[in-house]
């Protein structure tokens, strides 16, 4: 089902799965290309957990999906803003669960847990566009590229685009600073986090499976979607007691 | 006979293509010292190198400096496989 949220910059637009009642996920896809090449995954893990009875939404952030709201006036914390928007008004327990760089995302909430697949740091993604954006240059670009005129054929702060995203610099700036959650911010509220086997980094779980976020065709693992949904609703009900 | 170290970085080269590029498990596994790379496979475009290098940062906790890559790093599955062994048996 299509729903609504309003944060301080408008309206967006979100999808509701599951009952309308009892703890509830919200979901939130990884930054930029990421998010369309694990939408349908996501999506389908969303229905998975409405079968084991637990209600869901995934919010268009600002600058994401159908938002009107163009990418480049956004920043981290305006992301972080709307998701906290979307359950402002709630009373039911909320649990985010963040894919990738939508980890970054749920920082700024008041929420009863997090749950994390493969959550990357906004460091490493930002590594990963200056590579993307070195390649599609052919230049070799300093640590701070992105404010750099000669380096992006932009002036001052103006937007960069990288692979098809204009992106504003301040956007990147604070990309380097931003860390998924951890226990250390608040040892009190639940977090778990779900490695790919192949993933060396600590996590709570590893489970196998191939990063999809990497494949240029949008693709979908039914059967780790499945582990991830059992995953998920056997924590929640744990946090749930 | 190679160090264990080398045929775990070697089989995770080869995971690593096959996962990033989407290629069959048969397809790299015939990937030998000489099997071109870069320019030989349509797959592994300039988008596909930068996710191919992150992820093989992550796979073999190490980091890579866009110094240390030549346009011969690429250039086979053999000439990758050594960059890699340096890289993590350092």
């Amino acid at each position: 089902m299509i729903d609504h949220y309003d944060w301080s910059g408008g309206r967006e637009a979100m999808l509701r799965f599951g009952p309308a009642d009892g703890p509830v996920v919200v979901a939130a896809l990884p930054l930029f290309e990421e998010a369309n090449r694990t939408r349908t995954f996501m999506v389908r893990i969303l229905r998975l957990l409405a079968d084991r009875g637990i209600g869901s939404i995934l919010p268009d952030l600002p600058g994401q999906g159908e938002s009107v709201v163009p990418l480049e006036s956004v920043t981290i914390l305006t992301m972080q803003q709307a998701f906290a928007a979307t359950m402002e008004h709630s009373e039911r327990p909320a649990y985010a669960v963040g894919i990738r760089s939508g980890a970054l995302l749920d920082t700024y909430s008041l929420l009863d847990g997090r749950w994390h697949f493969a959550p990357q740091g906004g460091a490493t993604l930002l590594r990963e566009l200056t590579r993307i954006k070195q390649a599609e240059t052919g230049k070799n670009l300093s640590e701070y590229w992105y404010f750099d005129e000669d380096s992006s054929n932009n002036v001052g702060s103006s937007p960069v685009e990288i692979a098809g995203n204009r992106i504003a610099p301040d956007l990147l700036t604070d990309l380097s600073v931003k860390h998924p959650w951890d226990y250390s911010m608040s040892p009190d509220i639940p977090l778990r986090t779900v490695r790919l086997e192949s993933d060396t980094k600590t996590a709570d779980r590893h489970v196998a499976g191939a990063p999809l976020w990497r494949r240029s065709e949008p693709g979908d693992d039914p059967m780790l979607a499945a582990v991830l949904a059992d995953d998920i609703a056997d924590w929640v009900r744990s946090c749930e007691g | 006979m190679r160090a264990d170290g080398a045929v775990q970085v070697e089989d995770t080269v080869r995971a690593t293509l096959r996962d990033v590029l989407g290629l069959s498990e048969a397809r790299v596994a015939a990937f030998d010292e000489q099997t071109p790379l870069f320019g030989a496979l349509p797959e592994l475009d300039s988008m596909a190198v930068a996710g191919l290098l992150t992820e093989l940062e992550d796979r073999l906790g190490i980091l890579i400096e866009d110094d240390d890559i030549d346009g011969e790093t690429l250039e086979t599955f053999g000439a990758l496989t050594r960059f890699a062994n340096a890289k993590a048996l350092q």
